[in-house]
C-alpha cells in the first residue's frame, strides 16, 4: 500500500505535465488576447496606426450609452429563447421519444426524429438567416398561410416591428437550439436503468411523474452542461441577430455581441468596442460562477 | 464539479436500454407519431424553401418570389456557385480543418481532462474554471490580438492559425465535459494499474482512453460541427480565397448591393450536404454518448 | 555510398536553387475586385484582364474574386498585412478608403494621374472621390484610387403600368405625388420599399438633396459642421406623409431590398427607388414588362456617386502594372464594353453604346455628373452611419418615430461625430 501510496505521490505530480499544451494554448489563444482587449478599452484606436490613451473614456461612455444598456436587456430577454424553451422542449422530446417512440415504433424511427430535430444545428447561420427571412417577411410564408386560413389580422410584420422583432428571431433561435439539447439529453437517457423505470410503473406513476421523478434528477448532470452552456451562449449571441435584424427596427433586437461587432469592425471604434466586450465578459464570468457554484451545491447533495 | 457524474453505467449492456417491450396501445401511439411528424416537417420546412430555391431560375423567382415553385428544374445557380466559389475547394479546406479541429480539439480536452480528472492536480477546480473562460470569450474581443499575433508568427492566412485557435476554444467545452466524466471513473482500476508498474501515458491509452471512446466520438462529432459553421474567425485570418471554408464562401451570395436570392439557396443546399453526410454517418455515435459497456 | 547521397543532395539543393532564382525573375501581378459575378463590371473586366494577360506574357496574373463582406470586415488588416495584392478593387469614401489611405496603406498615384493621362479622361468631378488628405477625408490631397464606372438611385418603373394607367414620368415630385395617388385610386400601392435594406435610405435621402444647396452637401459630406436638419425634415414629413396616404407598404419596415425588387418585378408594385446595381439583374429576369427609370425630380442632387476605386497597396511591387491595368478599364474599348454589358459607364462615347440600358445608364449618369450633382451617399459621413438610418428609418416608417425625433435623433449621432473628429 505504502509503495502504491508513493507511486501515486510522484505520478501526481507527473499529471501537471498533460496540461502544458492545453494551457499553452489557452495562453495564446485566450489570455493574452483578452488581457490585449482589457488595455485596449483605456485607448481611442481604428484598428491600424498606433492606439491612444484615453483612461476611463470609454466607460464613462458606455454608461450613458442607451445603445449599450437596451442590448444588455435584451440578451437577458435571449436567454429564454436560448436556454430556458429549448431545454424543457428538449427534455419533453427526448423522453417522449426515447421512451414512448422507441417502445412503440422501434429504434429506427426514434433515430429519425432526432436527426430531424437536429437538422438546424447544422445549418450555417448566414443560411437559416436567408431562409427565415422569406418566411417571417411580410410577404412571407407566415402571413401567406394566416391570410390563407381566415386569419389575416394575425399578420404581422415579423421582423420589422419593434414589437415582434425579438420574438420572431427568438423563434428562429428555439427551432436551432432544440437539436443540441435534444442530443445531449438523449444521449444521457440512455444510461439509467430502465429497471427504474419498470418499478415506478409497478408502484402506479404516470408519464408525468416518472419523467420529474426518475428522469430529471438522473439527467441532472446532461442538464447541467446544457444549461451552462447555452446560458454562455446566449450572453455572446450574434449571428441570428446579425442575419436576420441587423440589431433592428431601430435597435429593438440589439445585443452586446452586435454591438461589439459594429464598433469594432464598421465604425472601427476599437477602443470602445473592446470595453463593451469587457464588461460582457465580466457579466458572462460572474454568472457562469454563480451558476457552477449552484451546480456544485446541487451535487454535494445527492 | 469534478465529480458530476456524466457516469458510466456500471451494469453493461443491461442499461444500453433495448426498448421495454410493452403491449402496443391503439390510438394513442399514431396521435403521438402524428403530432411529432408535423414537428418534423415544420422543423424541416426551410430546408425545403432551399431545396425548392436553389433549383430555381431567376425569372421565376423574380415573377413569384421564394414560395413559388419553379416551373423548370434549373441548375444554373447551383453550378454557377460551385465555380465561382471553386467549391471544391472550399470544401476541402472545411474539412481539413474541421477534422483538425476536431482531432487536436479533442485531444486537448483529454490531456487537460486527465490530469484534472484522473491526476486531481493541485488547484484543479481553479484550473476547470479558468480553462473554462475559453468558452465565454466573445470572438469580437479576441480577433484584433489574434490578427497582430498571426501576422507576427507568419501565420496570418493560414489555416494552421485557425485550426490552432478552435481547437483551444472548443477544447474549454470538451475539458468541461470530460474532466467531469472522468471524475468518477473508478479509483481501483487506475490504482490496479500503476501497482502493475504502468506509467500514466500507458494508462491513459490504454485505460482510458479505450472507455471514453464514445464519448471522445461525440466531442469529436459536435467540434467537427461547430467549427464547420464558424464564419467570422475564418473570414478575418484566411485572406487567400484558396485558403478560405465553405462559411466565408457564403458570402458570395450577398454583394455590396445586392443578394442574389436562388444563388444563396444554392449555396446554402451546397454548404449543408457535407455536414448531413457527416451527421448521418456519426449518428449512432451520438446515441452511445456516455453510456458504455462493462466496466472489467 | 555517401558520396553518391552526398552527390544526388548536392544536385537537387542546386537545382531548387536555379529553379527558385529562376522564379524570382519571372513576375507576378496580383489583382483581386468583388463585383457579383453576373454584373456588367465582372463580365467587362474579366474580358479587359483576358486582354492583360495576352500583353504580358511573362507575367503570372493571380486573379482572385473576393466577396464584399471579406473586405468590408478585414480590409484594413489585409491591405496592412503581406497579402495584399497589387491592387485591388475598395469601397469609396471616408470611412473605407479615406481611412487606409490616411493610415499610409495605399500608394500614392498622382504621378500616374498625368503620366498615364487620366485626368484627361475623368472630369475633376469624377476625380472628388480619389482624393484624399491626411485625415483620409475625400476631396483635397492625393489621389489614391481611381472609379472607372458610376451609380446612382433612380425610380425604376413599370411602363406597361404607367401606359395604362395614362400617366406620364413625372418632372417634379407633384406630379409624382400625382401619379401615385393615381396608382392608389386603383388599388395598387406605388412605391416597393425595404426600410430595413438601402431603398429606405436611399429613398430619404433622395427627397432630402431635392431641397440641398452646394454648402449644405460639402458641409454634410465633410462633417464640417453640425447637422442642418431641414432638408431632412422636409424628406421625413413626405414619407411620413405617403405612409400614411398608403403610397409606402406599411410592411416596408420588414422588407429588405430583394423583397421590396421582388414586388417590382413580379408586377405588383410599380415603382422602385433604388440603384443602378439592379440594372444587371432586372435586365436579365425581367421578361413580362417594359421598364426603365426616371430620375428622381431634383433641382441639382442626386444620391449617387462615382464607382468603387482601384487602389494599389502600399507595399505592391509592380505599381506600373497596376497603373496599366487602370489604364485598360478606362480605356474607350472597355468603357464602352462595360456600358454594354448594361453597367454604368464613367466616360464613354454615348455613340459607340449598342446596348439600349447602359446607353441610357450612362448619359443620365453623365447628366448629373456634369453639373456636379452627385451628392454621395447618405451614411457616408459618419463611420456606422448605414446603421443609424437604417434603424432611425425604420421607426420613421412605423410611425414610432415623428419627423421631428427622427431628425433629433440623426442630428444627435452626426453632431456627436462631428465635435469629435
Amino acid at each position: 500500500m505504502a509503495a502504491a501510496q508513493g507511486t501515486y505521490a510522484t505520478q501526481r505530480w507527473g499529471y501537471y505535465f498533460y496540461l502544458i499544451p492545453g494551457v499553452l494554448g489557452f495562453l495564446l489563444v485566450v489570455l493574452i488576447p483578452q488581457v490585449s482587449n482589457f488595455v485596449l478599452s483605456f485607448t481611442t484606436w481604428k484598428g491600424v496606426g498606433l492606439p491612444r490613451w484615453v483612461g476611463m473614456q470609454n466607460y464613462q461612455r458606455l454608461i450613458t450609452d442607451d445603445q449599450f444598456w437596451g442590448s444588455m436587456i435584451h440578451t437577458l430577454l435571449f436567454i429564454i429563447s436560448m436556454t430556458i424553451i429549448p431545454v424543457i422542449i428538449g427534455l419533453v422530446l427526448a423522453a417522449l421519444l426515447f421512451d414512448y417512440i422507441r417502445d412503440q415504433w422501434g429504434e429506427q424511427v426514434s433515430s429519425l426524429f432526432r436527426a430531424g430535430f437536429y437538422l438546424p444545428q447544422i445549418l450555417p447561420i448566414t443560411t437559416a438567416g436567408v431562409l427565415w427571412g422569406w418566411i417571417l417577411s411580410p410577404i412571407g410564408v407566415v402571413n401567406i398561410i394566416l391570410k390563407g386560413i381566415g386569419l389575416a389580422p394575425l399578420a404581422q410584420n415579423w421582423v420589422g416591428d419593434a414589437t415582434w422583432a425579438l420574438p420572431s428571431v427568438s423563434f428562429m433561435i428555439v427551432w436551432i437550439q432544440v437539436g443540441y439539447c435534444l442530443v445531449v439529453f438523449m444521449s444521457g437517457l440512455s444510461r439509467i436503468d430502465p429497471s427504474l423505470y419498470e418499478a415506478a410503473e409497478l408502484d402506479g406513476a404516470g408519464w408525468w411523474q416518472r419523467l420529474t421523478a426518475i428522469t430529471i434528477p438522473m439527467l441532472a448532470p446532461e442538464i447541467f452542461v446544457v444549461v451552462l452552456t447555452t446560458l454562455i451562449a446566449a450572453l455572446k449571441v450574434f449571428a441570428p441577430i446579425f442575419v436576420l435584424t441587423a440589431g433592428g427596427p431601430d435597435n429593438a433586437t440589439l445585443v452586446p455581441s452586435y454591438l461589439t461587432y459594429y464598433h469594432f469592425f464598421t465604425t472601427q471604434r476599437v477602443g470602445y468596442a473592446a470595453s463593451i466586450a469587457v464588461v460582457q465578459m465580466a457579466l458572462t464570468v460572474v454568472l457562469a460562477i454563480i451558476f457552477l457554484r449552484f451546480q456544485a451545491q446541487q451535487q454535494a447533495k445527492e | 464539479m469534478a465529480d458530476a457524474a456524466l457516469s458510466f453505467s456500471e451494469t453493461s449492456t443491461k442499461a444500453v436500454a433495448a426498448p421495454r417491450s410493452r403491449a402496443r396501445r391503439g390510438a394513442m401511439r399514431w396521435v403521438v407519431l402524428a403530432i411529432l411528424v408535423v414537428l418534423l416537417l415544420l422543423t424541416l420546412f426551410p430546408f425545403l424553401l432551399a431545396l425548392i430555391n436553389a433549383v430555381k431560375d431567376g425569372v421565376d423567382y423574380s415573377k413569384g418570389g421564394p414560395l413559388s415553385i419553379p416551373t423548370r428544374i434549373d441548375m444554373g445557380s447551383l453550378s454557377s456557385f460551385w465555380n465561382t466559389s471553386d467549391f471544391s475547394r472550399k470544401l476541402l479546406n472545411s474539412v481539413i480543418i474541421s477534422v483538425c479541429v476536431a482531432v487536436f480539439g479533442a485531444l486537448l480536452s483529454l490531456f487537460n481532462a486527465y490530469a484534472i480528472g484522473i491526476g486531481k492536480v493541485r488547484g484543479s477546480r481553479v484550473i476547470l474554471v479558468v480553462l473554462l473562460l475559453g468558452i465565454m470569450v466573445p470572438q469580437e474581443s479576441i480577433i484584433y490580438p489574434l490578427y497582430y499575433m498571426a501576422k507576427a508568427t507568419g501565420l496570418y492566412d493560414t489555416q494552421l492559425a485557425v485550426i490552432i485557435i478552435f481547437a483551444v476554444l472548443q477544447s474549454a467545452f470538451g475539458t468541461y465535459l470530460l474532466s467531469s466524466v472522468l471524475g468518477s471513473f473508478p479509483r481501483e482500476i487506475i490504482e490496479a494499474a500503476e501497482i502493475d508498474g504502468a506509467t500514466s501515458w500507458q494508462i491513459l491509452w490504454s485505460v482510458i482512453v479505450p472507455v471514453l471512446r464514445p464519448t471522445l466520438m461525440v466531442l469529436g462529432t459536435f467540434f467537427f460541427i461547430w467549427t464547420w459553421n464558424e464564419f467570422l474567425i475564418p473570414l478575418v485570418m484566411l485572406v487567400s480565397n484558396n485558403n478560405q471554408t465553405v462559411s466565408v464562401a457564403m458570402g458570395l451570395t450577398r454583394g455590396q448591393n445586392l443578394s442574389d436570392p436562388t444563388l444563396q439557396a444554392a449555396a446554402s443546399l451546397l454548404g449543408i450536404a457535407p455536414t448531413i453526410v457527416f451527421f448521418l454517418i456519426f449518428q449512432r455515435t451520438l446515441t452511445r454518448g456516455v453510456a458504455v459497456g462493462a466496466v472489467k | 555510398m555517401l558520396k553518391l547521397s552526398r552527390l544526388a543532395l548536392a544536385a537537387s539543393l542546386s537545382t531548387m536553387l536555379l529553379a527558385g532564382v529562376a522564379h524570382a525573375q519571372s513576375k507576378t501581378f496580383n489583382i483581386w475586385w468583388f463585383e457579383d459575378p453576373t454584373s456588367s463590371e465582372n463580365i467587362a473586366w474579366t474580358k479587359a484582364l483576358d486582354e492583360f494577360k495576352t500583353k504580358h506574357p511573362d507575367v503570372t496574373v493571380n486573379f482572385q474574386l473576393k466577396t464584399f463582406q471579406q473586405l468590408q470586415a478585414s480590409g484594413s488588416m489585409i491591405l496592412n498585412s503581406d497579402q495584399a495584392p497589387d491592387v485591388l478593387e475598395y469601397n469609396k469614401g471616408n470611412a473605407t478608403a479615406g481611412l487606409v489611405a490616411s493610415q499610409g496603406l495605399l500608394t500614392n498615384l498622382d504621378d500616374y494621374v498625368t503620366k498615364e493621362g487620366w485626368d484627361k479622361i475623368l472630369t475633376p468631378g469624377d476625380l472628388t472621390l480619389s482624393k484624399y488628405d491626411d485625415k483620409g477625408i475625400y476631396g483635397s490631397g492625393h489621389v489614391f484610387g481611381i472609379s472607372v464606372y458610376g451609380e446612382y438611385v433612380s425610380c425604376f418603373y413599370n411602363v406597361d403600368m404607367f401606359e395604362k394607367a395614362g400617366l406620364k414620368v413625372p418632372t417634379t415630385i407633384d406630379e409624382w405625388v400625382a401619379d401615385m395617388e393615381a396608382f392608389k385610386k386603383q388599388g395598387v400601392t406605388p412605391l416597393a420599399l425595404g426600410a430595413i435594406d438601402t431603398s429606405g435610405q436611399h429613398l430619404l435621402a433622395s427627397l432630402a438633396y431635392t431641397k440641398a444647396d452646394d454648402t449644405w452637401i460639402q458641409n454634410y459630406q465633410g462633417l464640417k459642421a453640425p447637422l442642418d436638419g431641414a432638408p431632412y425634415l422636409y424628406a421625413a414629413q413626405t414619407l411620413s406623409d405617403w405612409v400614411s396616404k398608403g403610397y409606402i407598404n406599411k410592411d416596408s419596415t420588414g422588407m429588405k431590398d430583394p423583397d421590396a425588387a421582388l414586388l417590382f418585378t413580379s408586377g405588383k408594385a410599380p415603382m422602385y427607388v433604388s440603384g443602378t446595381w439592379n440594372l444587371g439583374n432586372f435586365a436579365s429576369t425581367i421578361k413580362d414588362f417594359k421598364w426603365s427609370q426616371f430620375v428622381i425630380p431634383t433641382t441639382k442632387y442626386s444620391v449617387g456617386s462615382t464607382g468603387n476605386l482601384w487602389v494599389v497597396p502600399k507595399g505592391s511591387k509592380n505599381a506600373d502594372l497596376a497603373a496599366e491595368w487602370i489604364s485598360l478599364t478606362l480605356s474607350p474599348k472597355y468603357q464602352t464594353e462595360l456600358a454594354n454589358d448594361g453597367g454604368v459607364a464613367i466616360a464613354a462615347d454615348p455613340a459607340t453604346i449598342t446596348n439600349p440600358v447602359g446607353k441610357n445608364a450612362a448619359s443620365v449618369f453623365k447628366q448629373i455628373a456634369d453639373k456636379n450633382g452627385l451628392g454621395f451617399y447618405p451614411d457616408w459621413p459618419v463611420p456606422g452611419y448605414y446603421d443609424v438610418l437604417n434603424q432611425k428609418d425604420t421607426g420613421l416608417f412605423q410611425g414610432t418615430l415623428t419627423p421631428q425625433q427622427f431628425v433629433d435623433q440623426i442630428k444627435k449621432v452626426y453632431d456627436d461625430a462631428q465635435s469629435n473628429q
